[in-house]
């Protein structure tokens, strides 16, 4: 059975099942959507670069709860102490507890749903209309995920970090959901880690849902360093009432096929949001990142800022969409995307798309597909700088724009020195990650000598 | 002892032939001046010499401490000694000039079998080459010429320059956008740097530059070919006179 029969099947049979599993309304509307549309997004412009077919045709199969891998797996990032929540295979394993403060919950969605089901309905849902098909399929059959509630008046001082990774021996299709709630004027930095644990094929559609209510501020950041026979797609949906902030900065060092699709719903005034994201692709690898950005109250900002570098035959899409609805007044908006490319072969489609209904806004976009500046590399060749060395440095400084805005220090250093050793081909990933980690037999450079 | 010796240099960009038959010695503690009419091959010159591949040589050699430096890439030539302040510096943004210029040093030094230099190291020579054009700003947090004043990008090159130590330094129109008061500084970092063992060239339209560094000899290129050379006194008369007389010296002799 291929993964779309194994999904399509799933989904029917479940609005025919009554008791524990009956459908809540929720479910039955994403059934509906996917018997409805199934997996055809030739048409649809939000999906149009997407191509999961390797996957979809493939025969993957669904892990069940697997209590005796404990994986050990930590993404450590020297010199900064985090609350580390591991979601292996698709369900959440309970970490030793940090401390945490005081009215926080941090559970599994399973034991969310069991337990605390009136905070669960603030975000399940929530943040976004049903409007494709893998969100259905995983808001139909997602199997556990991370439930992080945040009371309201409380900053929490040390970041959490939600480690997804796949431990298994088959090929897997892995439908994680995560739900986030800042409650007012509270704040959280989130570190969202995706990684391989071994070579095996993995597939995960992976869906969060983030809530940051008045005045609240969330910092969410992303790494993901899969391996090249992995499938990711990974959605998020914000919504955001006034007055409240976020920030989101994702690097993608790796991945056989890469989908970070996001959505932003602000539904207040006064609310700020940065969008950024870094991807160094090579080989065959696929790389597609989708912004939406609803603005649809008066005085919001909103900051796109995409870059990447693409060697070999690798491919990347870049699709923003702001929408200023009427009424929207005041409203900042930019869009920017600018590409290396090194090879003939490797590809990009850049899409900045301003849609707006309103006067008096400052919106801007811009897109950009390009080589390095011969004049720069002929300057710093000039003074005994190696051609190799100064495509590495000009490769550095332009991720370096995306990397910036990194509020805390030692996570910039440590993606400032996981891009520095992707760019110079020695490994990509945390040290104790299996898909770079200290073994030779990992080789993904990209390689400056080209240009 | 001869430092630089380029023989019958002839260099095109595309079809245009640009240089026509260079000639040109310099020794080691000597200053020479390029002067000429704008178009006429001084910036073509400079950048042949160092390796630029926008051009192309077609007849010639040029020779550098006894080396045939035309085969070489940029990066060897400059490791050998060579360096050309630019008359149009490049904005590198993300690339400190700290970061840019411990590059360079430890490249240079990796050329010629020396060990890297250290950070406190280098961190000490730039303080000290920073006086020579009394450079104040902070050189770790900012990047490579962006932002920078048009005198602030000429104080830098020169502040390069005292980095790499190079055997020969070429300055192309180097006094371009400066004030009175940076030309001054600018013009007396170049004379701090002077040796007896190094030699300096200096492309410039304007004899005020050359009031600072006093030039040994005064090269006159004038359609790809140098057609004059004296001493500082013709830099003087060619402010005096503009480059009318010289077209006129040379449609005399050929009749």
């Amino acid at each position: 059975m291929t993964t779309t029969e194994l999904i399509l099947s799933k989904t029917a049979a479940l609005s025919t099942s009554d008791g524990p599993q009956s459908l809540t309304a929720l479910q039955r509307q994403a059934a509906d959507f996917l018997a409805e549309n199934r997996f055809a997004f030739r048409k649809n412009e939000v999906w149009r670069n997407v191509d999961f077919g390797e996957f979809m045709d493939d025969e993957l199969t669904s892990p069940l709860p697997d209590n005796s891998r404990q994986t050990s797996f930590s993404c450590d990032i020297p010199n900064l102490d985090t609350t580390k929540l591991t979601v292996c295979n698709g369900y959440y394993q309970a970490n030793a507890q940090d401390s945490i403060p005081n009215g926080v919950i941090i559970c599994s969605l399973r034991e969310a749903l069991d337990k605390h089901p009136q905070l669960v309905e603030k975000v399940l849902g929530q943040t976004t209309p049903v409007n494709n098909s893998f969100l259905s399929a995983n808001t139909a059959l997602f199997t556990d995920g991370v439930f992080i509630y945040i009371p309201d008046g409380v900053a929490v001082e040390k970041p959490l970090q939600i480690l997804s990774v796949a431990d298994h021996d088959k090929p897997m299709l892995l439908q994680t959901r995560n739900l986030v709630y800042i409650g007012k004027n509270s704040q959280l930095t989130l570190i969202h880690c995706d990684d391989s644990y071994n070579h095996n094929r993995c597939f995960s559609n992976t869906v969060t849902e983030i809530v940051i209510d008045e005045d609240a501020r969330l910092d969410h950041y992303k790494m993901q360093n899969l391996n090249d026979n992995s499938g990711l797609i990974n959605q998020t949906f914000v919504r955001m009432r006034q007055n409240s902030s976020l920030l989101s900065n994702g690097v993608s060092f790796n991945g056989g096929n890469i989908r970070n699709h996001n959505e932003i719903r602000m539904d207040g005034e006064h609310c700020n949001v940065q969008v950024h994201g870094l991807y160094l692709m090579d080989k065959e690898q696929k790389i597609d990142n989708y912004v939406y950005v609803e603005h649809s109250h008066p005085n919001c900002d909103s900051y796109e800022l995409f870059k990447g570098i693409l060697d070999d035959n690798a491919h990347g899409s870049f699709n923003g969409h702001v929408l200023v609805c009427d009424g929207a007044f005041k409203t900042n908006a930019s869009q920017s995307n600018k590409n290396i490319l090194l090879t003939d072969k490797a590809t990009i489609n850049s899409k900045p798309f301003l849609e707006i209904y309103n006067d008096d806004v400052k919106c801007s976009h811009g897109s950009s597909i390009g080589q390095l500046d011969e004049q720069a590399l002929f300057y710093m060749m000039q003074r005994g700088i190696r051609r190799h060395t100064a495509t590495t440095l000009l490769m550095f400084a332009f991720c370096d724009e995306v990397l910036k805005d990194i509020n805390i220090a030692p996570l910039q250093q440590q993606l400032r020195e996981m891009v520095r050793r992707r760019l110079q081909g020695e490994l990509t990933s945390c040290d104790n990650c299996v898909i770079g980690c200290n073994t030779n037999d990992c080789h993904f450079p990209i390689d400056t000598s080209r240009l | 002892m001869s430092l630089l010796s380029i023989r019958n240099l002839h260099a095109s960009i595309g079809d245009k032939e640009i240089l026509k038959g260079v000639n040109l010695e310099i020794n080691e503690g000597e200053v020479h001046s390029i002067m000429g009419p704008n178009g006429n091959g001084k910036s073509t010159l400079a950048a042949v010499i160092v390796g630029n591949s926008k051009f192309t040589v077609t007849q010639g050699e040029v020779i550098f401490k006894d080396k045939n430096i035309l085969d070489m890439s940029v990066e060897e030539r400059a490791a050998e000694g060579l360096f050309l302040g630019f008359q149009y510096p490049v904005e590198i943004p993300g690339v400190s000039i700290s970061n840019f210029m411990r590059t360079a040093v430890n490249e240079q030094r990796k050329y010629r079998g020396l060990d890297p230099l250290s950070g406190s190291e280098f961190f000490k020579l730039m303080e000290e080459k920073k006086q020579i054009v009394e450079l104040t700003s902070n050189l770790a947090s900012r990047s490579v010429n962006e932002g920078f004043s048009g005198g602030e990008k000429k104080k830098n090159e020169i502040f390069q320059m005292a980095m790499l130590d190079p055997k020969l330094a070429i300055l192309d129109e180097t006094d371009s956008g400066l004030d009175i008061d940076a030309l001054r500084i600018v013009a007396n970092g170049v004379n701090k740097l002077r040796r007896p063992d190094n030699a300096t060239v200096v492309i410039t339209h304007y004899q005020r530059l050359l009031d600072y560094i006093v030039p040994d000899f005064v090269h006159i290129l004038y359609e790809g070919r140098i057609v004059k050379t004296g001493d500082k006194n013709l830099a003087l008369e060619l402010e005096k006179k503009g480059y009318a007389w010289i077209k006129e010296e040379l449609e005399n002799s050929a009749k």
